[in-house]
Parts: structure tokens; sequence; C-alpha cells
């Protein structure tokens, strides 16, 4: 499939050079049209969307209090089908930070109503707009400002959470595949009640690795399948793309979070994603 | 036409003939009945309209901020933890400008665990940018409500319309009551900015400290205009229902040598207290706020700036200072012959008598203390 020429998101707003949220809200507006109003909470995108008077997202933009967006989402839909405006695709737009932790009450809130919303988490593994701290999304061993030995749990499996409030539609979406991801908002929007796209972003100053390197670390979450790409379509898990499992410390040479890490560290790493996709390979295969 | 209604059914009972668009609200003692019954009307389709049944308070005034920015006229009920977990988003509302009527049922803040009546919960959120009514009276509520929504469209903030748990939540009386079609002329659909993908603006934006300095100073200009858009309100409400109001009630005349100064039920205690007083020829009125937020400073500097004593009765307090609307008249109008007591915390009995008592103490410089 071919992605929509109308470029939505403007260019030069606020992100950092190489900031795979910047691509992500344009790929995602590509899809989705113009048609769209968005809810952004405390993160990135607070900033990269510009100050009074700016609006690089190039629709309306609410900017909301962190852990509020699926609640106020949800009551701007209210609104939308009260006026007969229930055509306008109501997106909130978050962080990790605003998803996997703070915000997570009202996310659950919303999906389990399965209010008519999509929702975005754009995950770059830490509270990377207040200085990389370690957020539940932070995987294991990732080096943080409050992890400095690196982090001992492992990143919460959000997909999961959601799947268990039984949503019509949930996937996981990587830049490194635009075609797949733009897919599968384009799926997001035609379909009524709660959807929820995971979508991992590469950050060059929280994750440590040079700014040209964005998609070529985004590919390699993939390939290695540290991030898998599936989706959960009405509870039925469907993968998107079989990894090559390409070795991990092709993707963790490339960052300065993992500099720390020990061979045993990496053997745990290695083991850990077999074990993911033991568990994963068990749902596709249902 | 009258109804026998407790606070929360006149609470519900104004919402259903406001044209709301959006409720959205999280169970609550002493608020639930309203909201029950408020699902029961749309259930059976007596009222039209979207109701998130939410997760939290927080989420419903989150909930409420969506709708109302999308261009809903919206409403929500609380108390006390419900009140006090919306406090950040409170702020959001007022600072978004956004006209959210919200219903607060007054109770006690834990711990100890206690629901019943004390105003701590919503006078604590008195710096949040919300009008705020205090209501008597069933009659008052139902009126207050409908008269929220007027102030709240036409000044952009949104508005709180606080009752005393159980005294007033669940006393019923006689409420004259109004329909949809009484109502509608004061309440036209607004034209206010939203959320409009053919006009594609970011609500909320990072502000540097210019900027951002601009628009607070903007919101407490705009937030004393209040007074004359209430003014504006009370009079076309008067003439759809003959009751006069205004942000500031004295009772029987603004003539007296003393004051006492109070607001929601209290004031009823009060009230019968000054009769009371006034019988033993003692020279007193009763001062009642109506509207706390914005402060009625004038309405008060012209009732209270000539008496040789203001006693001032809390149902609330600020630990470590006392009454907060005691402090509020102190410190708002500049005087220094002003008195407070604090009592009925958590719902305890606050008699006339013990309101008499506590006058004639301050009256005779002979105050025990802070406490009834």
């Amino acid at each position: 499939m071919k992605l929509a020429k109308d470029e939505i998101a403007l260019p030069n707003n606020l992100a950092c050079p190489g900031c795979g949220a910047s691509l992500a809200m344009r790929l995602a507006l590509k899809a989705l049209g113009r048609d769209t109003v968005i809810v952004i909470p405390a993160c990135c995108w607070t900033i990269i969307n510009g100050p009074v008077g700016k609006n690089y997202a190039g629709v309306p933009v609410f900017h909301t209090a962190f852990e509020t967006t699926a609640a106020v989402a949800s009551g701007i839909k209210a609104s939308f089908k009260m006026q007969g405006k229930d055509h306008i695709n109501v997106v909130g737009w978050a962080g990790d930070g605003g998803t996997f932790d703070i915000g997570l009450q009202a996310l659950s809130g919303a999906a389990e109503r399965n209010d008519d919303i999509l929702y975005v988490c754009y995950d770059n593994e830490a509270y990377m707009n207040t200085g990389i701290q370690r957020s539940s999304a932070t995987p294991y061993f990732a080096q943080t400002t409050t992890t400095p030995e690196g982090k001992n749990r492992p990143k919460k499996d959000l997909m999961g959470i959601l799947a268990a409030h039984f949503v019509p539609y949930i996937a996981s979406a990587s830049l490194a595949y635009p075609q797949d991801f733009a897919k599968k908002f384009e799926k997001a929007k035609s379909i009524k009640g709660f959807k929820f796209i995971h979508i991992f972003v590469p950050c060059p100053p929280g994750q440590k690795f040079q700014e040209d390197k964005t998609i070529e670390v985004a590919k390699l979450a993939v390939e290695t399948g540290v991030f898998p790409l599936y989706e959960i379509i009405d509870g039925k898990y469907v993968l998107s793309k079989k990894p090559k499992f390409v070795d991990i410390t092709e993707y963790l040479k490339l960052q300065g979070r993992y500099k720390n890490l020990t061979e045993e560290n990496i053997e745990f790493l290695r083991q850990a994603i077999k074990t993911r996709w033991e568990y994963l390979n068990k749902r596709f295969n249902e | 036409m009258k109804k026998v209604l407790g606070g929360n059914d006149a609470v519900s009972q104004a919402v259903s003939v406001c044209d709301v668009e959006v409720i959205s609200a999280y169970p609550i003692t002493p608020q639930t009945s309203i909201i029950e019954k408020i699902a029961d009307l749309i259930y059976a389709k007596q009222m039209n309209a979207q109701f998130i049944k939410v997760e939290s308070e927080h989420s419903a005034m989150a909930a409420c901020i969506g709708a109302s920015i999308a261009g809903s006229r919206t409403f929500t009920a609380t108390s006390s933890q419900g009140l006090l977990l919306m406090h950040e988003v409170l702020h959001w509302a007022s600072g978004a400008r956004l006209p959210i009527v919200l219903a607060n049922a007054n109770r006690a803040i834990a711990p100890g665990w206690n629901i019943w009546a004390e105003a701590t919960d919503s006078l604590s959120q008195r710096d949040t940018g919300w009008i705020q009514f205090y209501a008597a009276n069933s009659q008052e509520v139902f009126d207050f409500i409908i008269m929220s929504f007027a102030v709240a469209e036409r000044s952009l903030f949104p508005a709180m319309v606080c009752l005393d748990g159980f005294l007033l939540t669940h006393t019923k009386e006689p409420v004259e009551i109004l329909d949809h079609d009484a109502v509608k002329p004061l309440l036209p659909k607004s034209n206010r900015d939203t959320l409009d993908p053919k006009n594609p603006k970011a609500y909320g934006a990072l502000a540097f400290p210019k900027d951002y300095y601009a628009i607070k100073k903007q919101q407490h200009l705009d937030m004393l205009k209040v007074f004359d858009i209430f003014d504006n309100v009370a009079l076309e409400f008067k003439k759809i229902s003959n009751r006069d109001y205004r942000a500031v009630d004295v009772y029987p005349t603004h003539i007296s040598d003393y004051s006492i100064v109070a607001l929601g039920t209290l004031s009823q205690t009060a009230r019968l207290a000054v009769d009371n007083l006034r019988k033993e020829g003692i020279d007193v009125n009763l001062v009642k706020i109506n509207m706390f937020r914005p402060f009625p400073v004038k309405q008060l500097k012209e009732l209270l700036s000539d008496k040789k004593l203001i006693v001032v009765f809390d149902r609330d307090i600020s630990h470590g200072k006392g009454g907060i609307v005691k402090d509020e008249i102190a410190g708002g109008l500049d005087l220094c012959n002003v008195v407070g007591f604090v009592g009925g915390l958590g719902g305890d009995t606050i008699t006339e008598s013990d309101i008499v008592s506590c006058f004639l103490d301050a009256k005779n410089g002979q105050i025990k203390g802070l406490f009834l």
C-alpha cells in the first residue's frame, strides 16, 4: 500500500534531531487524515507541538494533564456523538510514562467502557522529556538517570493488559515498517470502539545513539525480536512480521543506554526474548 | 410547579432541564443519588445525553474537560475525597476556560472516615479558578445549578454549586421548579471556541513566562467580570422564576450594629440565632454569602464596613489558621473587628443556641476559644 501524499503534520517542529516521536505523528496523520483531533498529555509532544500560537501537528490539539489522555478523549468523543460529528477521529497521543504509568487508570477505564477512541502510545522507553528517568516501559538493564546501575525489572506487557480488556483492536507498530504502520492506523480508523496502537520510537538523546540511526534502531528492535509486531483483533493474536531473530547484540551495541551490559546480562536478554516469543507464538497459533 | 425534593434531587431536576449533553461522574456518598437519578432520566429518555461512567473523579473531570472543549454543555457531581482527587484538573478546567458545572455535596475529609457535612472540601478549592456558589436550601440548589450554566457560559469559567452533605443533599422540602421551556432563554447555545478540524488550533500549549503571565492575568481580570455577569443572569432568572438572587444576602435588614456571617446550611441556623438575638434587643443581622468565588468584596464591604463587630461561623477549617470564611472576610475586607468560630466539623450538630452563645461571648469580649 502507498502512504497518503497529504502532509498534515507541519515541518520545523520542536523535536530533537532524529526524533522517532515526530516521525510517528507524521505517519499516523497520513493514515488518519484531517478529520482528526488529538489529545496530548505531558510528554515530548507537549514541546514538539510548539508554544502558544503554534500547532505543528496540523490538526486540532488539546494539551491536557499527564494522566488524563484517555478520559479527555472519551469526553470529546461523547460530545462529538451528541453533535452529530461522530466521523471525527479522536486520538489520544501519549508517551510511555503517560500510558504505562500515570495514565494507566484512565486508559483502563476508557478501554473497559470500549469508548470509540484511538489511543496511541509512542514509547521511547523512559521519561525522556524530563531527562531520561525510568518508567515501567523501560526495558531490562537499560541505563537511565534514575537507574544508573541499569533497570532490574522487565518492561511491562501493556498489550497484554489491554488485551485483558476485550477491546476490538490492539496493535504494535514500527517506524521502520511504514506501510505496516499506516495499515494499522487505517484499520484502527475503520473500527468502532476502543483501539490501541503501541509504537516503539527510538530516541537519540535518551537511548544514546547517533541521530541518523533512528530507523536502524527501530528496524533492529523488530528484527532481533525485542519489539514484536502484531495485532490483537477481537482477542485474536495475529503476527504482522516474523523477525529474522538477528542477535540482540546488534541492537544493543548501537545504544549507549546498554553500554554497561555484561555477557551474562546479554545472555539473560537472549533467553527473555526466547521466552517472550514462545508465549506469543502459542497465541498466534491459537 | 412545586415538588418535594431533597438537595440532590434538586440538582438532577435542574440538570435535566438545562439541555446538558455530556455527564461524567463517579459515585461517592452523599452525591450518589444525583447521578443515579440522571442515569434513570437518560434510560427513560427524559434526558438526551451521554453519561460517561468513569473509573475515578479525576477522570470524571477530565472527561468533562474533553466534552466541553468539543463544544458540549457538561455536568458532573462529586464530594469530599472526590473533589480533592479532581484538584489538578479543576485548575485545568478553569485555565482552559471551560464552562463546566459541578455539584459538590460538602462532606468531611478523611481520616477518620466521615461522610457528613463540612465545607473544607470545596473551600480548599477556592484558588482553582472556579466560580463557587453555596446553597442553603433545595430551592437555592435548583436555582443555582440553572444560573451556574448561564454564568459559566457567559464568563467562560467553570462553576461549582455546593450543598451540605445530608443536611441538604438528603433533606426533602418543597421546591418551585422550572421546566425546560422556561429555562431555555437563559441558556442560548454558546458560540465559544471549540475543537474543529477545519480550524486546527492547539489549546493549552507551552507558554513561556511572558505569555503565561498574560494568560493568568487575563484569567483574574475576567473572573472579576463574573459579578456583573451574575447580576445580569440573576435579573433574567427573576423574570422566569420571580425569585431574586444576589451574590450576598442580608437578613432581616442591612442596618445593624452587629453582623453574623455564614454560608450554606449553617446560614439557616444562623438566621434563627439572629431572630433570637433580635428578640433580646440585640441589633444584629445575618450576612449570607451565596457566591464565594469570585469573592464579593464590594458587596461585603457595603454590608459590613460600619459594624461594631462581625462574627463569622465556619463549618470548615484551615489547620494552623482557623475558619476559612472568617479569614477571607477579615483579609479580603481588611477589617480588624472580625471574630471567627469553627464548629460542626464532620457533621457535628450546631444549634441556634450555640451560635447565640458564641456571638454573646464575642460581643462581651469573653471568647473562650476558636471552637464552638
